[in-house]
């Protein structure tokens, strides 16, 4: 169990190692804020939607578990909308459409599809927890690189209240030389590429290892 | 037949829970919602008139400008507008300030992409208080050259909410 829970962060991270995710990743990386609040209800979503499709599995008839499974993540999905939109608004307007559009993010079909219909709901619990805290790591490095390149800062405001900063800073020294491109599209995908590099080399050294 | 039977009963029966959880979540959420936005406006509104107290009024409205209207206690009212100037993609908002005779006070965008140097001038401070304040309101708003599209889509929306401005102060209707 602690394998799966493992697994998800290098060997089969969703976004750097099956390339899962990508649309929104790309999209909300441009800060930390975005990042911590777009893995958390992606996490909840996931962890929620294998503990039901697991539950369901085995009185869920095979030729409509497609259906069944859209109908359980789309519910996830727009109550977590519903809620963030009261409790964090802020949060909400920068997420945009992307936090609907988990609905059809592909690593919580994907994990129900792949894992959650075959296993117990402990161990998809799990998995979930892991994969949701994978594509959240992923979701980090990006917005990390991409915020600090191009603010020379970081900053995390609490997500209940978004005039509470609770964790930033500054390079003031660095100010001059920030690098406006990579809050653009363009960035994100440079800063994908690298890390997707780094993953695939970091994968490639443990394969190598386990075949000696 | 039977079998096609049971899984749309699944289905179904799948969607019916999902609905209902989804619903009570939206019981619950929709009024914290709902102040969150009224909460969010009257910060808009204070921008324009410190300090003073709002009420949201209902109005009827034909024109499709009005996106709602403000009594401020004592002072007068503030209308939303809603138009739609030459960035055809982005519609303008924006607060129109009155006194209590129906004299404009104010031109407030909230949001707005008009052209910048351009459409944008409409709504600088300057071009708004020679344009816009102290018009009465059975006097039409002026056109900005150069900003045609921009200051008629305005000119529009300012005409709409001095109609509406105009039946609540009682002068018509």
């Amino acid at each position: 169990m602690w394998n799966n829970f493992k697994n998800g962060f290098i060997k089969e991270n969703p976004v750097f190692g099956l390339y899962l995710g990508m649309c929104s990743s790309l999209a909300i990386s441009t800060s930390l804020n975005n990042a911590i609040g777009m893995g958390a209800c992606v996490t909840l979503v996931l962890i929620a939607s294998n503990v039901i499709v697991s539950a369901i599995r085995k009185i869920t008839p095979d030729e409509i578990r497609i259906p069944v499974y859209i109908v359980v993540i789309a519910s996830l999905v727009t109550v977590v909308e519903m809620v963030v939109h009261a409790f964090m608004p802020e949060l909400y307007t920068s997420l945009g459409v992307f936090l609907g559009l988990i609905v059809v993010n592909c690593i919580i079909l994907g994990r129900a599809e792949a894992f959650a219909s075959k296993n117990g709901i402990v161990a998809s619990a799990v998995d979930g927890l892991g994969m949701g805290l994978g594509y959240t790591f992923a979701l980090l490095l990006i917005s990390i690189t991409r915020e600090f390149l191009s603010t020379a800062g970081l900053h995390f405001y609490n997500p209940f209240n978004s005039e509470q900063l609770l964790f930033g800073f500054t390079i003031e020294a660095l100010e001059p030389y920030t690098i406006s491109l990579f809050s653009a599209s363009v960035g994100a995908f440079l800063t994908f590429a690298c890390f997707a590099a780094i993953f695939a080399i970091l994968r490639n050294r443990s394969s190598k290892k386990e075949a000696k | 037949m039977k079998k096609a039977l049971q899984l749309v009963l699944f289905l179904g029966i799948i969607s019916l829970i999902s609905g209902v959880a989804v619903g009570s979540v939206n019981s619950i959420t929709e009024p914290i919602i709902q102040d969150n936005l009224l909460a969010s406006e009257i910060t808009n509104l204070e921008a324009m008139y410190p300090g003073a107290e709002f009420t949201a009024l209902e109005v009827t409205d034909d024109s499709g400008y009005i996106q709602g209207a403000y009594e401020v206690v004592g002072q007068g009212y503030v209308i939303k507008v809603q138009t739609t100037g030459y960035n055809t993609s982005t519609p303008i908002i924006a607060l129109v300030g009155f006194d209590s005779e129906g004299t404009i006070t104010g031109l407030m965008a909230i949001q707005q992409q008009e052209t910048d140097g351009f459409g944008t001038r409409v709504f600088e401070d300057e071009q708004v208080q020679s344009m816009y304040v102290g018009k009465g309101l059975s006097d039409t708003v002026d056109l900005l050259s150069g900003a045609t599209v921009t200051s008629t889509a305005v000119q529009s929306a300012i005409s709409a909410a001095q109609v509406v401005v105009s039946s609540l102060i009682g002068l018509i209707g």
